[in-house]
This record gives C-alpha cells, structure tokens and sequence, in this order.
C-alpha cells in the first residue's frame, strides 16, 4: 500500500477502509452486545443532532481521523447498554462515554490497519455534541464515511486520511 | 473476605466505574478502591496500603507504562499492575509488560469473565492477595491472558 503521495490519492486505499469497517462492526458489536451490520448508502449527508466522537490515528508521516457520529436516540440507547443506565444527553458523562466508545475503537482500528502496513499510535478522543452538526473536511482529503445499522441504533463513521503536519 | 486496596486509573470515569463494577461482581474480595485521572494522579495517590493497581494506557499528562515504570523503579517489584487498555496490537503488549513492568493485560472492551480469568489467581481464596511463591508463575499467565482476550 502506498501512502506517498497523498495529493495524488483520491480515495482511501480499499485495505485501510476494509479494516476500518470489520473494527466497527466487531467492537463496537461486542460494547453494545449486537450485531452491528454496514449499510451501503451514499447518501447520508444530513445534518446530525447528536454528539460526534473525534480520534486519530497518526504516525510521523500520516493521521488517521475517525468520527464517529452518533444520533440522539442511538446514544442515549449506547448508554443504557453499555454502563446499564441511560445517561441524561447533555451530561460530562455522556461525552465520557462516547469518547471512551471512540477509544476503544481507535485501539482496535490502529491495531487491524498495523495489519495492512499503516503503523500509528492513538491520540486521546474528544466529543462533540450539539444539533445541526455538519462534518466537512477542508482541502478535500481522501474521506470514507459509512453507516451502521443495529436493530435498535444507527451511526455513521467519517474517516479521513491526511499528512501529519 | 479480606480488604483489597485497589487502585483504579483512567481518564474515563465510565470506565473507571466499569473496571469498579466488575470487581465488585466477581467477589473475589471486599475492594476499597482509589480512583485517579491519570498517572499523575496514580503517583500521588499511590501509598503502601495499594495492593494492586489497574491502569489505563493512553491517558493525558502521563501515560499507564510511564506510571507502571514508576511504581517498578520505586522498588514496588511484588505488586500486581493489570494494564485494562484499548491498545491491543503486539508491540504495545510487549511495551506494557517490558517496560511498564505490568504483570496482566486486558483490552477494553472486558467481560467480567475475561477480568476473572485474569485476575482470579492474584488472590487466594481468604480474599487476599496470594503470596509471592505463587505470584512466580503467575508470570507466566501473562500471554495467556492476552490469547484468553
């Protein structure tokens, strides 16, 4: 996998977004105890009301960013089946928790895209929550985003593959 | 049961309260618990009366393998360090256990059975800490609880 020349790069490299998709469906499956299945939809560029979960993943040469951007209700529904109670939306908590939910992805992708030859380490997370939310990426990097579907939750994952600067 | 002193370190209070929890339910022992942010909160809070520590890894101001070095090069050499992290690749695991010092490693996210598997032959079955005659091949579990995760 090449990964010199970013601006010649249109798109994320298939091995990369493989291995970003099986770490969702996989651990965040086993956090929330469901199956958790990708949705092949092009066109989910509504504006979220929810709160968005931030992590990279970066090594000298290249970032890796995960957002992971979660509606309201799927939230809510996150808390009650991770901690066992639902958390009120607008508390330190809940962001806590998405945060820690983003985390724990992170160590997961960084470890399945080592597989594939990209070799980074894990920032800390941060979330943000608010309504109205709209993910744009100036410049225009490489980006991936995709959805996920549970019986009882949807959310979407934006990554975007930059230069470390 | 007897009183376990356990250290609880990471930046996420879920999880603090999650690893909490989980303890709680394997009743292993009556847990009196000590909760810090981060490794330098650990390293203050940290006293003699600390009979194991869970830690975090990645974490601000200083990380779980700065910590658990610091607790090792203090001539803490017998206590247990269980390292409850995200980071799962190989080399991060060898980074915990070589230089960290920690004796365990558990990724998030943990079960309470992959938590008793883990942690379940530190303590004899008063609710203590075991001796160090058998902590010696306690050691050795410590690939096999990363096979076990």
């Amino acid at each position: 996998m090449r990964l010199d020349n970013l601006t010649e790069l249109d798109q994320i490299p298939e091995e990369i977004v493989c291995k970003v998709k099986e770490s969702v469906v996989n651990t965040i499956g086993s956090m929330i105890g469901a199956d958790v299945e990708y949705v092949d939809e092009t066109n989910c560029d509504g504006p979220l009301n929810g709160i968005i979960g931030n992590i990279n993943i970066f090594n000298s040469e290249h970032t890796l960013s995960l957002m992971l951007a979660i509606p309201k209700e799927s939230a809510l529904h996150f808390s009650k089946v991770f901690i066992g109670m639902e958390l009120p939306f607008e508390s330190d908590d809940m962001g806590d928790l998405i945060g820690e939910i983003s985390n724990i992805l992170a160590g997961d992708v960084a470890a399945n895209v080592e597989k594939v030859g990209f070799r980074g380490q894990s920032s800390l997370p941060t979330a943000t929550r608010g309504s109205d939310l709209t993910l744009f990426m100036p410049n225009k990097p490489p980006t991936e985003k995709m959805k996920f579907v549970t019986d009882d939750s949807e959310f979407w994952l934006t990554m975007v593959l930059s230069e470390s600067k | 049961m007897g009183e376990i002193k356990a250290l609880v370190v990471d930046d996420s209070k879920i999880m603090r309260s999650a690893v909490k929890r989980t303890l709680n339910q394997l009743m292993l022992a009556d847990f009196e618990y000590i909760e810090a942010k981060d490794g330098e909160d650990a390293l203050e809070k940290f006293n003699d009366e600390v009979d194991i520590i869970f830690v975090d890894w990645n974490m601000p101001n200083m990380t779980g393998v700065e910590f658990a070095k610091s607790i090792r090069d203090k001539g803490y050499e017998k206590i247990p360090i269980i390292m409850v992290t995200a980071e799962k690749s190989m080399g991060k695991v060898d980074k915990a256990l070589n230089e960290g010092g920690a004796n365990e490693y558990i990724t998030k996210p943990f079960t309470a059975d992959k938590m008793h598997k883990t942690i379940s032959r530190y303590f004899d079955e008063d609710g203590n800490i075991a001796s160090d005659e058998e902590e010696d091949g306690k050691q050795k579990s410590f690939f096999k609880s990363i096979l076990n995760s």
